[in-house]
């Protein structure tokens, strides 16, 4: 009901003015999640890229694609300005404490001295330097690729695994390839290392590392095999000289020169995949704003029909104001303030709801879920503009509902 | 804030004829000629569906004749811009209508105060002035209630408060004491006297009691759209 000025209108709200508030609130809070959500996803992925401790990644298709992932470690390694070729194999095996059942853990073989460069500033602090595994080249126990040599069976495992099932350092640790406890190895528990949720992902932080030979051997991926890759790994991790990382001629050189030793492999580079997540982000946002905009547009469409509609009810009321002789834009002033106003209070409402909702996705949600959540990034700019943009609509609908209430006949309004 | 000088109004072969929801024309005024000099106390009779309010609307701008035309001091209102009728309405005419319309969300100082408001009249004396009028018409009570919690008598009051709050040259009251008693109604009809003879306003009042239409100077009766009959004297 109009008043003097929208303060005062409050005081009249009714059940549509609280209904346009919750539409407008519900169309700010979708754009709020999703840009936040997703903005901060992208922003975490590239950070990870930019801090990581490698430049270059070999992988191929199929899980544990590469083979002969020692042997072309050390052609990687051999070529100018490369500082560490870390391959590394990611399998789920079965982990058996004493007296206990199996359960399932993630484990990472890599060769500790090779690993070890590869880790960017955050994670390098998590792991143990050197990594304590015994043999630090992994060339004892691979002998050659004939695995004949003595494997050290030393494991690392993660804090919150270590937490969890009691795991000391210098305590044993059974793992095997499957939950039959029977085909489990005793390894030796000589050290722990933290897991940021980020670098393993949601299901990581039950992890070990060992050495890349000895996970080869337990998942069946050492010695060659019709059924299996041998001497498998997922990736080979390649750091180069930070003169090198510096100068992206140099980089796409060395990307170059490994791609001719293992011509049947994809070489990325993590600033093509930086570039390529920007880009993939940059469309995502596109499609967060296109659907933001619609659901903006279907708040403030519904904001204008109440709008309307109280300009209807208000027939008399309009009508006893011109007769008056109150001036036009008074009328139009009146509108206009309560359309803002309604607007900007669901935007404020909307704003907070979009922060809520996140907040408990953040707190109370499962997987992936929870773990974007938590790296939600709430950008005033972005907020800022979702309002400028809510009140601009706004204006919009009031002018709508503005124009109703200027066509009015007095004579008709006072019948 | 000072009162407007009341125009000399005219009214020239004016027809008033309305279509909105009839499927033929219903002519609410038929061919008026007339005319009321500044100051002049005219009261207007008839039945119900005569053409009374009509002509009170076409007088005070509120409407505009479907043939013929209106003048002020001479000069043809029906030509001026909305605008224009509007700024005409703020500063020189003052309205009672029959069903009070106050507006529902204000207080009744707020209502008072409406017009003033429009006017640019600063705070302080708006407010001053619209307590004396509420005063003057018996609500210094009633100042913070709104209109749902007054009497119909009560209603009628804040209107007729709100009509002087602009000191009017016109004043058009469409039944002013058809809601009062014989008291208020005295009490309200002194007052619009007051202000006609302290400011040489118009009042044209449109009534069915022939007691208030006793204290006009000029009585009117109206017929079928016409005006029947046209007379001077108490």
């Amino acid at each position: 009901m109009m008043r003097f000025g929208f303060g005062a209108s409050l005081r009249h709200l009714r059940i549509q003015q609280v209904l346009a508030i919750a539409a407008v609130g519900t169309a700010v809070a979708l754009p709020v999640v999703l840009i936040s959500v997703g903005g901060g996803v992208a922003t975490h992925e590239l950070n990870s890229l930019e801090n990581a401790g490698y430049q270059l990644v070999v992988s191929a298709s199929g899980e544990h694609g590469i083979t002969d992932a020692h042997n072309l470690s050390r052609q990687i390694l051999a070529l100018d300005s490369v500082t560490a070729a870390s391959p590394v194999l990611s399998v789920a095996i079965d982990s058996f404490l004493p007296g206990g059942g199996p359960s399932p853990v993630l484990a990472e073989g890599v060769i500790p001295d090779q690993f070890t460069p590869t880790l960017g500033p955050a994670e390098s602090g998590l792991f143990p330097s050197p990594l304590p595994l015994g043999d630090p080249t992994d060339a004892v126990h691979f002998d050659n690729g004939t695995y004949a040599g003595a494997a050290t069976n030393d494991v690392l495992v993660s804090s919150p695994l270590a937490q969890a099932d009691g795991i000391a350092t210098g305590s044993t640790l059974w793992l095997g390839p499957t939950t039959n406890r029977s085909q489990a190895t005793a390894y030796n528990v000589t050290g722990t290392f933290g897991v940021p949720l980020s670098a393993l992902g949601p299901t990581g932080a039950f992890a070990i590392v060992l050495p890349l030979s000895n996970l080869q051997v337990m998942a069946g991926l050492a010695a060659p095999s019709p059924s299996a890759p041998h001497d498998a790994a997922d990736t080979i991790e390649v750091a180069v000289t930070g003169a090198a990382a510096a100068d992206p001629t140099a980089l796409a050189r060395i990307r170059g020169e490994v791609q001719r030793l293992v011509p049947y492999y994809f070489v990325g580079s993590l600033d093509a995949e930086a570039e390529q997540l920007q880009s993939a982000s940059g469309v995502l946002t596109g499609f967060y704003l296109a659907l933001s905009s619609v659901a903006l547009t279907i708040g403030l469409l519904f904001l204008a029909l109440v709008l309307v509609r109280r300009v209807e009810s208000d027939r008399r009321s309009i009508g006893i104001r011109r007769a008056l002789g109150l001036p036009r834009r008074w009328i139009a002033r009146e509108i206009v303030a309560d359309g803002l106003a309604l607007g900007l209070i669901g935007s404020v409402l909307g704003l907070a709801g979009g922060y809520v909702i996140v907040a408990v996705m953040a707190a109370w949600g499962t997987g992936g879920v929870q773990l974007a959540a938590q790296w939600a990034v709430f950008d005033p700019t972005t907020l800022a503009a979702i309002v400028v943009g809510v009140a601009f609509l706004s204006l919009v609908a009031s002018g709508v509902a503005t124009r109703a209430a200027l066509r009015v006949d007095i004579t008709e309004a006072l019948r | 804030m000072t009162a407007v000088r009341p125009p000399t109004i005219e009214l020239r072969g004016v027809s008033r004829t309305y279509r909105a929801g009839h499927p033929e024309a219903v002519p609410a005024l038929r061919e008026v000629d007339w005319s009321i000099a500044p100051g002049e106390f005219v009261s207007v009779e008839g039945p119900s569906g005569c053409g009374k309010t009509t002509l009170l609307n076409l007088l005070g701008l509120l409407d505009a004749p479907t043939e013929g035309e209106v003048r002020w001091d001479g000069a043809p209102v029906g030509s001026r811009s909305d605008r224009e009728r509007a700024r005409l309405r703020l500063e020189g005419v003052g309205f009672i209508f029959q069903r009070f319309y106050l507006l529902p969300t204000l207080t009744a100082l707020e209502n008072v105060e409406l017009p003033m408001r429009a006017l640019r009249v600063p705070r302080a004396e708006r407010t001053r002035r619209a307590e004396e009028l509420l005063t003057e018409v018996g609500l210094a009570g009633k100042q913070r209630a709104f209109p749902h919690q007054l009497s119909g008598g009560e209603e009628q009051r804040v209107a007729v408060a709100r009509a002087l709050s602009n000191r009017p040259g016109l004043l058009l009251a469409d039944e002013p004491t058809g809601e009062l008693d014989s008291g208020n109604a005295a009490a309200i009809l002194a007052l619009l006297e007051r202000l006609r003879a302290d400011r040489g306003a118009t009042l044209v009042l449109v009534t069915h009691n022939p007691e208030v239409a006793g204290r006009a100077g000029r009585h009117v009766t109206m017929r079928d759209g016409r005006i029947a009959t046209d007379t001077r004297g108490a």
